[in-house]
């Protein structure tokens, strides 16, 4: 018995023994998640075309598709203007505005001119505020 | 400790409560959400003043849940589910204000009497916690991931996002300055640079807790928000605090549950609001009032859910391990500011701990007088249009991402990541908590396990080692085995 126990940790593979351990726990709980879900796992397919059909596709799929690019554009608009924070400041403004319009269900002028307001002064607050008094960069 | 007292500190204070009661107010945006986007401005402020700002947004989210939840009969945040059963019914029948503040003065007197239990117990467990060697601190961190898993919602589940949120949480390098070889693991070939040190905590946070939850709106077509004339807070009110003194029984056992229910890691306000409520139920002389606008319903329901704020706290200032997920992201501040929570933080770092005691009295007390005094302005906050507030959110989260490792893009494309990830697990039944507390607690687990095994060289070191390791597995075995029975029950009453 005490031999079954004792266990010798080489120091050069250490790193591997947790996360061994963990991927063996994990893979266990999945199939035993996969053995007790079978029927529901089984229907998969119709529950993602039904939530599919359910879901607001244009502000959902809009909402990632203009984060994929503020995110993308970023850092190649910051590297005109290095370290000024501009790459920041020039794509979250028109980012804002389109989120915004995305997620209005009307869009009357009246309802329109706040957000525009918001999208240029809240980035440019923002900017100022983290490449001023905080000194903290930005993209 | 009056020189941590400075106007600044009391402005973050008072700010932080105010716009954590607007966050919590909002149907759609948490406390957590709140305690997220704001994490990356305690980066310049100090740790003291950094946790000033998150604790009042903590309290505020939790207390502003209860505005919605009354006028509109929608839960601002998961915590006030409870609040909208007897809430939204007084609303209907003209008493939306004098349900408003039953809910306000339950909300501060659950805080009050949480705070206490932190002060009195979290340094004495703290202490206790200190003789903890290796082996220990990992069957605590053991028991935290059963408990947690055995008060989720669905017990398997629970287990599988707690040790996948171990397993994602050791991808990147075993740390050298943990003691480990500094290798890597688990790193898809062709991504070393950026996966070297992980994923960073802050962003998988915010992704998970900021944009997921903007996702989860996005789906469902962002819904209007509400106008002034849907407010039903009736004529001025009738409130008086007798209404509160019939309840003192119920307010304190409720506050009790709740800063109970905090104390265990991982359980939200949620569960603890709704054990509040049942027990008050099921105690009262007249359960048949409840769910038709009982008082004593709102007054379970809030002084529950506040009582969380402050028992949340007590394992993650004792032992390091989070309460709740609002809890977690304060781990984020300390991070920040360079300093690891566990049991010798009270006795390293007292002006903190004073200073973290005065941030949730003050708090508690700033909600209070500003809710009960300016509750008809409050309401107003449930108008706020999404369509301004979502984007603002999203940027937030960006700088937040972005700012948090001095300016990292890979950061911010890991908040995108765990986003997406947040909103999908909604959708396959992977829980949050576990997951986000497996992640957090993931690398120190490890450094246990295996500091535990190259020290002893034996794996029944573990069961042997101290009659502390014999109670914790006691432990460990009882809150398995309680809730399978908890759950064969259940089986068996729905049958």
């Amino acid at each position: 018995m005490g031999d079954l126990t004792r266990v010798t940790i080489d120091f050069d593979t250490s790193h591997l023994i947790f996360p061994t351990l963990i991927a063996c726990v994990l893979g266990l709980l999945g199939l035993a998640v996969l053995i007790r879900d079978r029927a529901r796992i089984a229907a998969t397919v119709p529950y993602w075309r039904g939530l599919f059909a359910a879901m607001d596709k244009v502000r959902f799929l809009g909402a990632l598709v203009l984060t994929l690019l503020y995110f993308s554009l970023m850092v190649p608009v910051g590297n005109i203007w290095p370290n000024t924070g501009m790459g920041f400041l020039l794509c979250s403004i028109p980012y804002l505005l389109a989120t915004g319009l995305l997620f209005m269900h009307e869009r009357p002028l009246r309802q329109v001119l706040p957000l525009l307001i918001v999208a240029v002064f809240g980035p440019v607050f923002v900017w100022w505020l983290f490449t001023y008094p905080l000194f903290l960069s930005l993209p | 400790m009056l020189e941590i007292i400075t106007p600044l500190f009391l402005s973050l204070i008072v700010g932080g409560t105010l716009v954590g009661i607007i966050f919590g107010a909002i149907p759609g945006m948490t406390a957590t959400m709140a305690v997220a986007v704001c994490l990356p401005l305690t980066y310049s402020l100090g740790l003291e003043n950094g946790l000033a700002l998150l604790l009042g947004l903590y309290v505020g989210g939790i207390s502003g849940g209860l505005v919605p939840a009354i006028l509109l009969g929608i839960p601002g945040t998961p915590s006030s589910i409870t609040t909208t059963f007897d809430g939204y019914p007084m609303a209907q029948r003209g008493e939306g204000e004098k349900a408003l503040r039953i809910g306000i003065v339950s909300s501060f007197v659950g805080g009050i009497i949480s705070l206490i239990v932190l002060w009195l117990f979290a340094p004495t467990l703290a202490d206790f916690a200190i003789k903890f060697s290796y082996v220990e601190k990992f069957l605590i961190i053991f028991f935290a991931m059963t408990v947690m898993a055995a008060l989720s919602s669905d017990m398997l589940m629970g287990v599988f996002s707690g040790v996948l949120g171990v397993f994602v949480s050791l991808i990147g390098t075993y740390d050298i300055s943990n003691g480990g070889n500094g290798e890597l693991r688990l790193i898809p070939p062709g991504t070393e640079y950026w996966l070297e040190s992980g994923f960073s905590l802050l962003p998988v946070l915010i992704g998970l807790f900021g944009l997921a939850a903007i996702l989860e709106q996005a789906e469902i077509g962002v819904p209007k928000g509400h106008s002034a004339k849907d407010l039903q807070v009736g004529p001025k009110s009738t409130f008086s605090f007798a209404i509160i003194a019939r309840n003192t029984f119920n307010l304190i056992r409720s506050s009790l549950i709740g800063t109970f229910v905090g104390i265990l890691p991982g359980v939200g306000g949620s569960a603890a609001s709704i054990i509040a409520y049942t027990n008050a139920k099921t105690f009262s002389k007249t359960p048949e009032n409840f769910g038709k606008g009982e008082p004593a319903g709102i007054v379970a329901s809030e002084s529950g859910n506040n009582g969380l704020t402050g028992g949340a706290l007590v394992p993650l200032l004792s032992l390091g391990i989070p309460g709740d997920s609002t809890t977690a992201l304060l781990i984020g501040a300390f991070t920040l500011q360079g300093i690891q929570v566990g049991p010798l933080f009270i006795g390293n770092n007292p002006v903190t701990w004073d200073a973290m005691i005065v941030a949730m009295l003050i708090a508690n007390v700033a909600m209070f007088v500003m809710m009960y005094f300016a509750i008809r302005y409050f309401a107003l906050v449930v108008t706020i249009p999404k369509h301004i507030l979502f984007p603002v959110i999203l940027m937030m989260c960006v700088i937040g991402a972005y700012t948090i490792n001095y300016g990292i893009m890979f950061d911010v494309w890991t908040l995108l990541i765990f986003g997406v990830f947040g909103w999908l697990a909604g959708k396959i039944g992977i829980e949050i908590a576990p997951f986000i507390i497996g992640f957090i607690l993931g690398p120190s687990a490890e450094v246990y396990f295996v500091k535990s095994l190259e020290s002893f060289g034996d794996l029944t070191i573990f069961f042997t080692k101290s009659w502390i390791a014999v109670v914790l597995w006691l432990l460990i075995v009882g809150s398995v085995a309680g809730s399978v029975l908890m759950a064969r029950k259940q089986r068996r009453m729905s049958e």
